[in-house]
């Protein structure tokens, strides 16, 4: 790829023509004013305007946007890595992304900006560019982050608002009232306990809200590959006898795990049961229904979901280090299977995967409360 | 009920089945259905337990026609190719040689399907496609029924995909539809109209039922006029004139694809998206279009065409009649321009033209929409008055996407007016490709929706439209004249006279 037009560069983050820049401000820590990742250091005043200018540079780009995509991030570096990770989501995704980098430590309160635009070829002709803003603050910042942000969104655009880590105070009803589309990690967190009240209470207070959780699009192959196969009459049949639920999970990722438990017992109708061996199901006809989850830290977020009838095994695997999943069906004197591909691991992935499928994710909401209850047991 | 697919994914059931392709060593097989099939694979979309078997008349082994298919997979798969799955989903395709006559074939294929469904206790769903030249599709379809294997299982289904052309004028496929109405049930039958599986045309009911600002403006009285183009700047490259030669443009594009994308455009809001809701309201239209059923309707409404030596990308090219397999008098159209007024309330007044034609300056597909001018006393004294009015542009292909013409103010202390334009790209904004149309078709097949295919009174009434004017041409005693136009131009003089007749003009692409 080549360079076209005055001030972009394709694949890259391009910082503008710097003659045309005015106002440039001192660095006032590590982050340099100019800084190949995040562009050229602008005042916070005339964001808008130094960006009214990327455009004016070149008529042979077109600025696309489909949302606004706010990263916030309160761990030291990760602007410049979640610039690298716009960089590559803006390839299917055309967004005005605006990076925030918080440190609440740092006793003085700060903030600096700076922008660039992320350009890559569409059809190997025209020139897709996507705008983007970075903001660093220090200090006690809940109201002016607030503010910053809300300044700069593209009116009438959906507002996707990525929150990486820890949940903090900083989630305030008056921020999540104005979010979309929230996404987060569980599987990040310390607590998921405590943190998924916090989540209850953002829903609360926005009913529209839309939740998507890593931990739970870590685990779509897995949910699509068992949905896929219950399509089988073979398997709609072994349905009302299932009597065991066997899930391997690496440890980090005990969540999905649940989760996929929770989304199986809510969609099949088992309700929550105890056993001399531990927790359980029992269907909605009174059949007992063993659970069996094991880790194995040398595998894949999830390694392998097996569901059992007496003559008939469902079940999706993943082995470590394979690029595949594997899907089988197994009843006496057949047994069908078939590859489909694995989920993405990468943050920027399962972004790039949640942004692409949209929707409401109203099988995460209902499956929620019943994950909730299984992360207490 | 498959409690596992609710909300997950909003379509209906595709049950694992045997696909059986009639004409499985030919062009279409290899380029465009195991392509599709495969990247459903790679979707994770295609049911596990799917078989897949060739049938054709050559001699081969499994292996020899999977090496075939792995070549052509490698250069044409939308998704590439990779290894590990291609190898596990051409483990489930296997090859069947038999003539499309030879009643011994179909009961040794009946004999395997019956031992792919005998692992699996004795049941199993079918779908047949009939991917052959169209001379055979009532045998086969004939054969299918004497050898029984038009019906399905109990707890089963077994479903028919026809390919096009479906007839070639009203009588023949009215026989047509007899023999696979007899053979299949009609809800079990799935004529393939490629165009229904591209994402614009099915985005046009979203475009005009789920936005509310288009449908109230959706009319005679906003609308001046609606027109449907479909360019190709290919001529009859690679032996295709023995083909068109026998159909033309009307019968090959326009009895088809250009009557569906123009039902889509022209229906009345669905009281469902079910199948039958949806096709419901498509065939209305085509019901309502006034017919032009003489000589001298069809002179003043249709004009036909061919194209003299012209040039196209600074290529010089042959014009139609001296084209590879094409008689030096053909007598066939490859270039067609229709008027057509649909006669209801909706519609009454508003004039559709749909043009279609090969060897133009480009290839593209799209519909546009032309609204009506706004009543301008205010800005009518402006010097260079006011430039035409709005007009909305669905682009099928290549480059999919919507775009909007509004009028605005050049900015300055003087008042001039300019038409400016908003456009939306699918590849600009939505970055990855459309599934091809195929992939698409054979899921709804898989799955039992046949919401994207034609039904058998959409197919007639068009057929009988068509047919009016397939008369008039070829056996009228003074039949309308063949127009010309230089290849590598935008068609006859005649085309753009049919629209001034209106005070019209075609779009400039
Ligand atoms: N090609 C395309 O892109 C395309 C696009 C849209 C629609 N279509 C439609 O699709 C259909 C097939 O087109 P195509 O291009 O694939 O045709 P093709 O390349 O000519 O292939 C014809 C197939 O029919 C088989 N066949 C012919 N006579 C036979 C017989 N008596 N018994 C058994 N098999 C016989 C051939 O088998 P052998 O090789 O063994 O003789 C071959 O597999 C046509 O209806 C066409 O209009 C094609």
């Amino acid at each position: 790829m080549g360079t076209h037009g005055a001030g972009f560069e394709m694949g890259e983050s391009t910082p503008y023509f710097l003659p045309k820049l005015s106002h440039m401000t001192a660095p006032l820590d590590s982050i340099p004013a100019i800084c190949p990742e995040l562009g050229i250091e602008v005042p916070v005043a005339i964001i808008e305007r130094e960006l009214h200018k990327l455009w004016e540079q070149d008529d042979a780009t077109t600025n696309a946007s489909l949302m606004n995509l706010v990263v916030y991030s309160e761990k030291a570096g990760a602007l410049i890595e979640n610039s690298a990770i716009i960089r590559e989501l803006t390839r299917e995704h055309a967004c005005r992304a605006i990076l925030v980098g918080i440190d609440r430590h740092e006793p003085e309160p700060t903030l600096r900006a700076w922008i660039t635009a992320h350009c890559h070829l569409a059809d190997g002709r025209k020139s897709v560019c996507c705008e983007q803003i970075a903001f660093h603050l220090t200090g006690r910042v809940t109201g002016r982050f607030r503010n910053t942000v809300f300044a700069h969104l593209n009116s009438d655009l959906p507002l996707i608002f990525w929150w990486q880590g820890e949940l903090s105070e900083i989630l305030t009803e008056r921020l999540v009232s104005v979010i979309d589309r929230l996404v987060i990690d569980s599987s990040s967190w310390a607590d998921p306990a405590a943190s998924f009240t916090m989540i209850e209470e953002a829903s609360q207070a926005n009913p529209d809200l839309i939740i998507q959780d890593h931990a739970w699009t870590r685990s779509w192959q897995f949910r699509i590959g068992i949905a896929s196969l219950f399509d089988d009459p073979i398997a709609q049949e072994a349905l009302p006898e299932i009597h065991a639920v066997e899930i391997t999970y690496h440890p980090a990722h005990r969540n999905t795990a649940l989760q996929v438990l929770a989304w199986l017992a809510v969609q099949a109708g088992w309700k929550d049961a105890v056993t001399d061996a531990g927790w359980a199901f029992e269907s909605s006809h009174g059949k007992a229904i063993s659970l069996k989850l094991s880790e194995d830290a040398s595998g894949p977020p999830l390694s392998s979901l097996v569901i059992r009838e007496n003559r008939t095994s469902v079940q999706v695997t993943q082995k470590a280090g394979s690029s595949h999943v594997e899907r089988q069906v197994e009843t006496a004197g057949y047994k069908a299977s078939s590859l489909s591909p694995i989920d993405p691991t990468s943050p920027a992935d399962l972004v790039a995967i949640q942004l692409s499928r949209g929707g409401k994710n109203s099988l995460y909401q209902k499956m929620l409360p019943r994950f909730r209850g299984l992360l207490v047991k | 009920m498959n409690p596992f697919r609710e909300d997950l994914v909003s379509r209906s059931r595709p049950e694992p089945c045997s696909i059986v392709i009639f004409g499985a060593t030919g062009d279409l097989t290899h380029r465009k259905l195991i392509p599709a099939l495969y990247n459903l694979a790679v979707d994770g979309e295609l049911p596990t337990g799917v078989k897949i078997i060739g049938f054709a008349r050559r001699e081969k082994s499994d292996a020899e026609f999977r090496a075939g298919l792995d070549e052509l997979n490698r250069k044409v798969s939308r998704s590439g190719h990779d290894d590990e799955i291609w190898d596990s989903f051409i483990q489930t395709v296997s090859y069947h040689t038999s003539e499309f006559t030879d009643p011994d074939g179909y009961r040794r294929l009946a004999e395997k399907l019956d031992a792919i469904d005998a692992e699996r206790g004795g049941k199993g769903n079918r779908l047949f496609y009939i991917a052959s030249a169209p001379e055979f599709f009532d045998e086969i379809l004939i054969a299918l029924k004497n050898a029984g294997l038009n019906e399905a299982k109990p707890g089963c289904w077994a479903r028919v995909i026809v390919e096009k052309p479906f007839g070639t004028d009203l009588a023949t496929a009215k026989h047509l539809n007899q023999v696979v109405n007899d053979t299949f049930h009609e809800s079990d039958t799935y004529r393939i109209d490629h165009y229904l599986g591209k994402e614009t045309a099915q985005n046009l009911m979203v475009l005009r039922f789920a936005n509310s600002i288009f449908e109230p403006l959706w009319n005679s009285k906003y609308i001046s006029h609606i027109q449907i183009t479909c360019a190709e700047n290919l001529g009859m490259e690679g032996g295709r004139g023995g083909y068109y030669e026998k159909s033309g443009a009307l019968r090959d594009m326009v009895q088809n694809h250009l009557l569906q994308l123009l039902s889509l455009v022209a229906m009345e809001p669905p009281t469902d998206l079910s199948a039958d809701g949806v096709r419901d309201e498509k065939v209305k239209v085509i019901r309502s279009l006034r017919q032009w059923d003489t000589r001298e309707k069809v002179a003043k409404n249709v004009v036909r065409a061919q194209y003299t030596a012209g040039h196209i990308d600074g290529t010089a090219v042959p014009g139609y009649r001296q084209e590879d397999r094409v008689s030096p008098t053909s007598e066939t159209e490859a270039y067609v321009a229709v008027r057509l007024l649909i006669d209801t309330w909706r519609w009454s007044g508003v004039p559709f033209y749909i043009r279609m034609g090969k060897r133009l300056p480009k290839k593209s597909t799209e519909i546009s929409v032309h609204f009506k001018d706004a009543p301008c006393v205010l800005f009518n004294a402006l010097s260079g008055g006011v430039p035409g009015g709005n007009v909305l542009v669905i682009r099928i292909q290549p480059d999919e996407g919507i775009s909007l013409r509004m009028v605005s103010k050049i900015p300055g202390t003087s008042l001039r007016l300019e038409p400016v334009k908003m456009d939306f790209h699918y590849s600009t904004s939505f970055g990855k490709g459309s599934p091809e149309a195929y992939e698409r078709l054979l899921l709804d097949a898989i799955a039992g929706d046949a919401t994207l295919f034609a039904r058998r009174d959409e197919v007639e009434e068009a057929w009988k439209f068509i047919d009016h004017i397939e008369r008039a041409w070829h056996e009228s005693d003074s039949p309308p004249v063949m127009a010309e136009f230089v290849a590598g131009s935008w068609g006859p003089k005649e085309a753009d006279e049919l629209l001034q007749q209106d005070g019209n003009a075609w779009r400039r692409l």
